[in-house]
């Protein structure tokens, strides 16, 4: 059998320099019996640029961090058949324990099939589920499936997929809509554009049994404009189903007609939301629209429409091929299947993690990525992106599931999790993800337009060292407030991050206000610099860095630092080889 | 459509199926307040002043768009949905740039609708502008002449160059009216039946007096004096103000309603209890009276006089003796008139003396100006030691010579003695203008540390059952006449409220106010302010005539015109302010940044004042649902949001139809039609 050589190019194999390995590949492969493909992102972020070699016996010769230098070694082992020679690039155990201690569903796909080829996706089963939803099942019956399957929404709420579809399925009406929703938009959360740029065909699938089940001949993909490459698979994608029947008239010969466009978002966090999506799918400015009336009841054009996110349609396909009982065999009692998590942050091992229900915070950031890096020390870990919470060490054995995380003060959210070390400041974090939600609001109530950017002003101020007394607890009525009153979810959540941290680190905040002190040493305001004399050499390399010349004193004497002058910058501290200036 | 019936607020209410909580609500006669629902558009829920709370629900519900079901218990009122709807408040106002009213209203002790009526003025239409000025101040002749006008401190107009002359303006229209056949003339509501006895016929008296009997009472004003008018008659010298224009003021006060008896002195005549025991109510307001001694030496000797005693006796045309030379010890507007009303008395030198400087002196600058030009000679930075005499006559007074130390309380620099450096004056009598006090004698009142009648501040009660007090008399003491007149009208109507049976005590309402600095203001045109020529000093320093002749209808007219117009269009029908006041907000602890101020959009006939847009859409959705247009939308996203004409399209902005729907929708001022 001939050799196989994949090059992973999904968005973040081709920051990590995917394009130009592949072009050496291409050069140094010249003549070589081998073949030379791509494939999307198998989820190991961190060790981009990803080359698979599959020996002529179809073994995995796995290669990492690989650079355009290295392809002659890989074109040298596949003429050889001496793949130890590739030794230097190959992947290490610990860094396929991060893959093997997955359980893949929705990525099942991602690097391992080529997205642009719909044959690759035919010969691991594709568009089988669909085939047998529409010529051995009725609606009724697929929706069942789901039910038993106990899918939910994998956006962030976490509704029952099923009851969606039903609700839409019962809605009169003759023309129903589905919506896909693509517009990824918290930051740190990446699983959607994976699976659309390295399986964009689960998606349609999952779409096309979804349309049937519910009765709809038109569907959507609302995608951000921010993923060009998922919007130019996606589209070739959509191109070669129609072209093999899946997608149009009279799909696989049956009356079930169905086809799907792109819609491409312009970049606003709010449409993420449901009724605001599909305010801006209308044309309108993304606003949300007061519910009820649900999509399933009035939505698109206010007619039935159903939403579900990318990560949930990708579940639907295996789940048919599977049964929803061998998904609902997975995971804890409320809730089912598995769940991809983007971990981002100070993880050793970074990258997309799907992993069952159940599984404890604990096991996913120390088991699979691998803890922190750098000698550092664990503080906290933000699930569900600026609408989610801050966990502490202390809960980190909490299982994941719905209802637990939501008991923390977070949410699942769509699978975001940065996990932060001993140097971030709390206070900095909540302001941090509270000035996104502000400059995101789309403005239309007064609670997520006003609230939220008073609550970062007044964060603002403590991280200044101006907070008052009573600040937290100002704080914490107008988060009440903010949630309770906000028209939609962006704003009914934007306080969590503020919330979580005040229940978990309420000391920093009390030492940012009376102490005027940031534990975390993050906060420059309440920095102050200085040189210890016993350590200064006096080789006046920081007073010349000092962009203010708050630094001063004579060559081989200790230096010291004017702290009306310095700006804390940090320059001198970066600088000083002998560690001699110290921040407090 | 199915009958349905719910609780609201412990009521049964019925409704139809799919009405929403808000609708049948309203239909039976219960409001919930909302800032961006009208019926004519289509539920929005952006505004979250409308959320109510229902039984078994963790959520409060927004009424506007929330359909009402089949035994739903609501409560508008509790104290989840008052506090959300208050906070939802105190945003909104956290971010609204905007003037309520002017800061001549507010500067005013009285409240005088100063914008209102100086655009009145300026439309020619004195008569409304009397009507305006009287609903609170119903002597506005006199103060018109009197009033040191702390509402032309706070004119935004000084910002561009000077002050709009408001007092000038107000004496003007005024003095119009009085002399006009078709005066605008107040309606009396009908007799109530109580009695109201008010004591001391001054600008405190006079005004309760007023109120109260328009307000339908019986009121009798009693005076101790031969006529009313009290300081503004025996206090201020005819130069100042004409007795006639004080004897018309008192005569459509009488007109009013309102019974007159003077030459009654309480402790005197009438002993205060027999006279609590004629009314249902007593307002006593029987100012500050006593000049405050000097205390010095020398003080008990013929020809030492108190300022206000000496004023009383020119009015009652008996003037002390005073001589060739005159010292006035004081720096305040009594001084001002007793060196000024010497003057005129023929007094050769008149000398008055002040133990600060002159940027110092608590009287009017133009006071201090016409008094120099008159003749008046200052002797800053000195004050009186010994008043020196013979055979118990004042002969001269001995001065301690002054210097500034360090600023007190008040922010004055206090006058500290140099030791041992003394002048002597020669003069033939001394008169002290430092300070009145009140003579509580009589009255069975309880007083404050300071031996003045202590009253409530927010009911004006005294510590006797139905006696109210307001004026010079109580708390603070003597002030300028508007204040005692502001709070006589404050005290009516809480008088009025506890003569009905259930006293309201007086709140200060809540009032959005801009901060703005000369360079908000650089645009405006410059525009002098008008002047008014007094009469040459020689000429007027021999008579008791007025100084000047005040503004004619054309220079009225076109100094009225310069006004700014500072105070909201729409402060009698906003939505806000009055939803603000029923909540009683505090946005203060969420003050933080405002959006632009100066982004104001003309739209054909429409300027939007992007600082008091509350973002409610309602202009957005009415020309889109109502007018059908569509020519308005949101810009921008988050905090910096607002609403523009869609698109920037002038093609689009041209086929505004000019229906101002838009502007009759808006719930606060920030459309205003300007076509």
């Amino acid at each position: 059998m001939t050799a196989r050589i994949v090059v992973g190019e999904g968005s973040c194999g081709l920051a990590a320099g995917a394009a130009a390995v592949y072009d050496a590949l291409k050069e140094k492969l010249a003549g070589v019996d081998a073949k030379l493909g791509i494939t999307g992102c198998v989820g190991a972020c961190y060790l981009e640029p990803i080359v698979d070699v599959y020996d002529g016996a179809g073994a995995l010769h796995r290669c990492v961090r690989v650079k355009p230098e290295d392809a002659g070694t890989i074109a040298g082992a596949v003429k050889s058949g001496d793949y130890a020679s590739l030794a230097d690039i190959a992947i290490q155990p610990e860094d396929e324990g991060f893959l093997s201690k997955q359980t893949r569903i929705a990525l099942r796909h991602c690097g391992v099939i080529d997205p642009e080829s719909i044959d690759e996706y035919l010969a691991d089963d594709g568009y089988q589920a669909l085939e047998k939803v529409l010529k051995t099942m009725t609606p009724e019956q697929v929706i069942e499936e789901i039910k038993i399957s106990g899918l939910a929404g994998r956006g962030g709420a976490g509704f029952p997929t099923w009851f969606k579809w039903n609700a839409a399925r019962q809605s009169k009406g003759e023309e129903k809509y589905l919506i896909c929703n693509a517009d990824e938009g918290d930051p740190g959360a990446f699983m959607d554009r994976a699976v659309i740029e390295s399986d964009p065909h689960n998606l349609i699938e999952g779409m096309m049994i979804g349309a049937y089940a519910i009765g709809c001949s038109e569907a959507v993909v609302y995608v951000r404009a921010e993923y060009p490459l998922a919007i130019v698979r996606l589209t070739e994608a959509i191109k070669q189903a129609r072209e093999r029947g899946y997608l149009g008239k009279n799909i696989l010969g049956t009356d079930f007609s169905c086809d799907i466009r792109i819609k491409a978002g312009a970049g606003a966090f709010v449409c993420g939301e449901e009724t605001a999506l599909i305010e801006s799918l209308e044309g309108n400015r993304g606003m949300p629209r007061l519910k009820p009336p649900f999509p399933a009841e009035a939505g698109y054009w206010h007619k039935p429409s159903n939403i579900n996110n990318v990560e949930t349609w990708a579940n639907v396909s295996w789940i048919i091929n599977h049964g929803g009982a061998a998904f609902a065999a997975m995971g804890t009692e409320n809730s089912k299947g598995t769940k991809v998590f983007a971990v981002t942050g100070k993880v050793k091992r970074g990258g997309l993690v799907e992993i069952p229900m159940g599984m404890t915070l604990r096991d996913v950031i120390f088991g699979i990525a691998g803890g922190i890096r750098d000698g550092r020390k664990f503080k906290a870990v933000q699930l569900g992106g600026p609408s989610g919470g801050c966990i502490p060490e202390s809960l980190l054995d909490t299982v994941i599931d719905y209802k637990s995380l939501q008991a923390t003060g977070a949410i699942m959210g769509s699978g975001g999790m940065v996990v932060m070390d001993d140097s971030t400041c709390m206070v900095g974090i909540a302001k941090f993800f509270l000035d996104f939600t502000t400059k995101e609001s789309c403005g239309k109530c007064v609670h997520c337009r006003i609230g939220t950017k008073r609550l970062g002003e007044i964060l603002n101020r403590i991280v200044s060292g101006e907070g008052k007394e009573g600040d937290v607890e100002l704080l914490e009525e107008l988060c009440n407030t903010v949630k309770a009153g906000a028209l939609c979810g962006l704003g009914q959540s934007a306080p969590n991050p503020v919330l979580t941290t005040i229940r978990y680190f309420r000391d920093e905040y009390d030492a940012h206000i009376r102490d005027k002190k940031c534990p975390a040493k993050a906060c420059p305001a309440l920095l102050t610099y200085a040189i210890d004399k016993d350590k200064c050499k006096g080789c006046s390399a920081c007073a010349k860095k000092c962009p203010v010349g708050a630094i001063s004193g004579e060559v081989k004497k200790p230096y010291s630092i004017d702290p009306a002058k310095c700006i804390r910058c940090g320059a001198c501290h970066n600088t000083c080889r002998f560690g001699a200036v110290t921040v407090e | 459509m199915n009958d349905i019936k719910l609780t609201i607020n412990g009521k049964t209410c019925s409704g139809k199926a799919g009405q929403t909580i808000l609708e049948i609500a309203r239909a039976n006669g219960i409001d919930i307040p909302t800032l961006c629902h009208d019926d004519s558009v289509a539920h929005y829920g952006a505004c979250g002043i409308c959320v109510v709370e229902a039984e078994g629900s963790p959520k409060l519900l927004r009424s506007c768009s929330t359909l009402a079901a089949d035994g739903m218990v609501i409560n508008t009122e509790g104290e989840r949905a008052v506090q959300a709807r208050k906070i939802a408040l105190e945003l909104l106002m956290s971010d609204h740039d905007g003037d309520c009213k002017g800061p001549c209203r507010l500067a005013c002790p009285a409240g005088t609708n100063c914008q209102a009526y100086v655009k009145q003025v300026a439309l020619g239409n004195t008569k409304e502008a009397v009507r305006i000025v009287k609903e609170r101040l119903p002597l506005p002749a006199s103060i018109g002449y009197v009033c040191p006008h702390p509402c032309e401190k706070e004119c935004r107009r000084g910002l561009v160059e000077e002050p709009i002359s408001i007092a000038m303006i107000k004496r003007f229209m005024s003095v119009d009216q009085l002399h006009s056949a078709d005066r605008w003339k107040p309606e009396r509501a009908p007799a109530t039946g109580k009695t109201v006895g008010v004591i001391g016929g001054g600008p405190a008296g006079l005004t309760a007096a007023y109120y109260l009997a328009l307000k339908g009472h019986d009121v009798t004003l009693t005076d101790a004096m031969p006529q009313m008018g009290g300081m503004l008659r025996y206090g201020i010298p005819q130069y100042r103000l004409p007795k006639d224009v004080v004897d018309a003021e008192i005569a459509e006060i009488a007109e009013a309603g309102v019974k007159m008896e003077n030459n009654v002195k309480i402790g005197k005549d009438i002993s205060f209890a027999d006279y609590r025991a004629k009314f249902d109510a007593v307002i006593v307001a029987i100012g500050a009276w006593s000049s405050t001694p000097l205390h010095c030496p020398g003080e008990e000797q013929q020809g030492v006089y108190g300022g206000i005693d000496f004023l009383r006796s020119v009015a009652l045309h008996d003037p002390l003796p005073i001589g060739r030379n005159v010292a006035i010890v004081g720096g305040g507007n009594t001084a001002m008139d007793a060196c000024r009303t010497a003057v005129r008395l023929g007094a050769e030198n008149v000398y008055v003396i002040y133990r600060r400087t002159q940027s110092e002196m608590p009287a009017n600058a133009e006071e201090i100006e016409e008094a120099t030009e008159e003749g008046v000679q200052f002797k800053f930075l000195t004050n009186p030691a010994e008043i020196i005499g013979e055979n118990g006559h004042v002969t001269a007074v001995k001065l301690q010579v002054m210097e500034l130390g360090e600023p007190d309380a008040s922010g004055r620099r206090s006058p500290v003695p140099v030791e041992g450096k003394f002048v002597t004056l020669a003069v033939d009598s001394v008169i002290a203008a430092i300070g009145q006090k009140v003579d509580p004698k009589g009255f069975d009142l309880a007083l404050n540390k300071r031996g003045i009648i202590a009253a409530d501040e927010a009911t004006f009660l005294t510590d006797q059952e139905g006696v109210f007090a307001v004026g010079d008399a109580t708390n603070k003491g003597a002030g300028i006449a508007i204040a005692a007149i502001g709070e006589a009208s404050k005290a009516a109507d809480v008088a009025d409220s506890w003569l009905k049976g259930h006293i309201v005590p007086y709140h200060e309402p809540f009032v959005s106010k801009r901060t703005v600095t000369a360079a908000d203001l650089a645009d405006k045109e410059k525009k002098a302010r008008v002047k008014v020529t007094n009469r040459p000093a020689e000429e007027r320093k021999h008579d008791f005539e007025p100084v000047n002749d005040g503004f004619s209808a054309a220079e009225a007219m076109e100094e009225a015109k310069r006004c700014l117009e500072c105070g909201c269009h729409d402060y009698g029908e906003c939505s806000l302010i009055k939803h603000a006041n029923r909540y009683e907000i505090h946005p203060e602890r969420f003050a933080g940044e405002k959006r632009h101020k100066d982004l104001e959009q003309k739209l054909a006939v429409i300027e939007r004042d992007q600082g008091k847009c509350i973002l409610c859409g309602l202009c957005v959705r009415t020309c889109d649902e109502v007018a059908g247009q569509g020519l308005l939308g949101l810009v921008g996203r988050g905090f910096g949001t607002v609403i523009k004409p869609e698109f920037r399209d002038s093609e689009r902005i041209k086929v505004c139809a000019t229906c101002k729907k838009c502007a009759e929708a808006c719930p606060t001022g920030a459309l205003k039609i300007i076509g």
